[in-house]
């Protein structure tokens, strides 16, 4: 009896889980045709970084001080920086990442004493040559400003 | 079969390497088997093949930075790892974290665990053959990964915990996805046991398979979904309440022979149990700031020592941390569950078939970066 019952409640068991994908055929697709079609982004979305540009100044607010260089745990972050006038402060005249390094943490980001850095929407970053990673961001941002 | 295996000379047996890249080792893990035909006479876990050395890069860089590392321990959970370390040393350093901020990693770290489990459960039947259900769990997790991505950033490594904090606030729309998502879980369940709980083919493959008994858990220190299918109610979460879980009314689902089938049932139940945590989490949210006043970007605990064990999906796991009052760790020790639940295979794996052996590699659910780390 016990072999006949398993035959049956078994072969019952297969035809509720075709019931189950049957079911699913006529569910809406759930899949993003990518590249057709894109999703939006989250607003907390970590791309590289990059540095942010104040509307006051129309410039960029780094002083070089080379915290987020220290925090940063993978170093990626070489930044440089000199003084424009006698009394004032330094300005950073060079900013390069090694993108493919960055674990994309945010500590520099958080850190930044003047809140220049932020995190880009770039997601398409691929490249041949792991060159392509390494970015000056002080060169990024006048670029994109013109 | 005894008496095949008391032969006194055994001339036939082979070797074969199951991985380092067979799809069902989850990852880089290589297992020794003896053979004698199709049954396992001896097995031998050889790991280490993903070792980056984060326990010594723990040791050099200050805490705050190490916590990118720790989700890259477990990539699976890595929200429950940066969890877990963010408790430790605010347990060794005297950081007391403002109450929402306990509440939001608590839903975080629960959702995460569910994320992790769903993609046990899809990769578990892709070993056993089954492909719809790994599909279909996906398409759940999805909606995991887009609700931690919308407050964290990121989709697997989160780095979302701080020292007395998180890094971003929970909003309205995230407790209204998250309530969403888990009424959607619930209403899945019976899909699932419909497609594979009640499978005839899958209950074959997986009832009294790979039996893990009480005794033999104790001594690999096997801990988890696997030993709680052992029918040991053992779960941090209840033992040793950390953070806000003991304001939470949840169940330690258990198991009672320990064999496939029940560390199955235990996951099921396992996420059910979290919705619960989280529903409950997010009636209780209290309204106030989600971290300290000042960032800590560079704590610098008393001398000191800090042994802090949570449950992560896969288990006990554990941070032990040495301070000798600088930024940086003296010693940074991970105790991860995999590594026992890994090693009790060479007593689970004798005498079974070695199709068996794949159904039950894939029932303790390892993560070999984790072992490796
Ligand atoms: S996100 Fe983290 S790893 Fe990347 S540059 Fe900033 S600190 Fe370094
Ligand atoms: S922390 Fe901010 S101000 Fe200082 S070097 Fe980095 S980007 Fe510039």
């Amino acid at each position: 009896m016990g072999y006949w019952k398993d035959i049956v409640v078994g072969g019952w068991s297969l035809v509720e889980g075709m019931k189950v994908t049957g079911r699913a055929l006529f569910k809406p697709v759930v899949t993003v045709q990518y590249p057709r079609q894109r999703l939006e982004l989250s607003p907390a979305y970590r791309g590289h970084i990059e540095l942010k540009v104040f509307p006051e100044t129309g410039t960029h607010g780094c002083i070089a001080c080379g915290t987020c260089q220290r925090v940063c745990p993978s170093g990626v972050i070489k930044v440089q920086g000199v003084k424009q006038h006698a009394r004032g402060g330094k300005v950073a005249t060079h900013y390069v990442i090694d993108f493919t390094r960055c674990s994309l943490c945010g500590l520099c980001v958080e850190s930044c004493p003047t809140q220049t850095l932020q995190f880009s929407t770039e997601y398409e970053m691929e490249g041949p040559s792991r060159w392509d990673g390494v970015v000056d961001l002080v060169t990024r941002m006048e670029e994109s400003r013109s | 079969m005894a008496e095949h295996f008391a032969e006194p000379v055994r001339q036939h047996l082979y070797s074969l390497n199951l991985g380092p890249q067979h799809p069902s080792t989850h990852g880089v893990l290589r297992i020794l088997l003896t053979l004698d035909g199709e049954y396992i006479v001896e097995a031998d876990p050889v790991i280490g093949y993903g070792h980056r050395g984060h326990e010594k890069m723990g040791e050099n860089r200050t805490y705050l930075q190490f916590m990118p590392n720790t989700s890259r321990i477990d990539y699976l959970s890595g929200l429950l790892f940066n969890h877990g370390f963010c408790l430790a040393v605010e347990k060794l350093a005297g950081i007391e974290p403002p109450e929402r901020a306990r509440y939001i990693r608590v839903i975080c770290a629960e959702l995460n665990r569910i994320s992790s489990h769903l993609l046990w459960f899809g990769t578990y039947l892709m070993d056993l053959g089954a492909f719809t259900p790994f599909l279909y769990c996906f398409d759940d997790r999805e909606n995991i990964l887009d609700i931690l991505d919308r407050v964290s950033g990121s989709r697997l490594t989160y780095s979302y915990c701080r020292f007395g904090g998180v890094t971003r606030d929970i909003d309205d729309v995230f407790i209204e996805q998250t309530r969403a998502f888990v009424k959607r879980l619930r209403s899945r369940w019976k899909d699932y046991h419909n497609l594979v709980t009640k499978n005839v083919i899958f209950i074959h493959r997986t009832r009294d398979v790979g039996v893990i008994d009480k005794d033999l858990a104790r001594r690999f220190g096997v801990t988890g979904p696997n030993l709680r299918a052992a029918g040991v109610p053992f779960d941090m979460r209840k033992v040793e309440p950390y953070e806000v879980y003991d304001r939470f009314d949840f169940q330690i689902p258990v198991g009672e022979k320990g064999d496939a089938l029940d560390r199955y049932r235990v996951r099921l139940e396992e996420m059910e149990q979290s919705c619960r945590i989280i529903e409950q989490a997010l009636d209780q949210l209290p309204d106030g700031p989600y971290r300290q006043e000042r960032v800590r970007l560079k704590v610098k605990p008393p001398r000191g020592e800090v042994y802090f064990a949570f449950e992560s999906a896969r288990g006990l796991t554990a941070y032990y941390l040495v301070s000798d009052g600088s930024p940086y760790p003296y010693r940074c020790h991970v105790r991860v569950p995999s590594f026992g639940n890994l090693h009790c295979l060479t007593e689970v794996f004798r005498e079974t078939l070695v199709a068996d052996a794949i159904s039950i590699l894939g029932s303790i659910d390892i993560v070999v970066p984790e072992i490796d780390r």
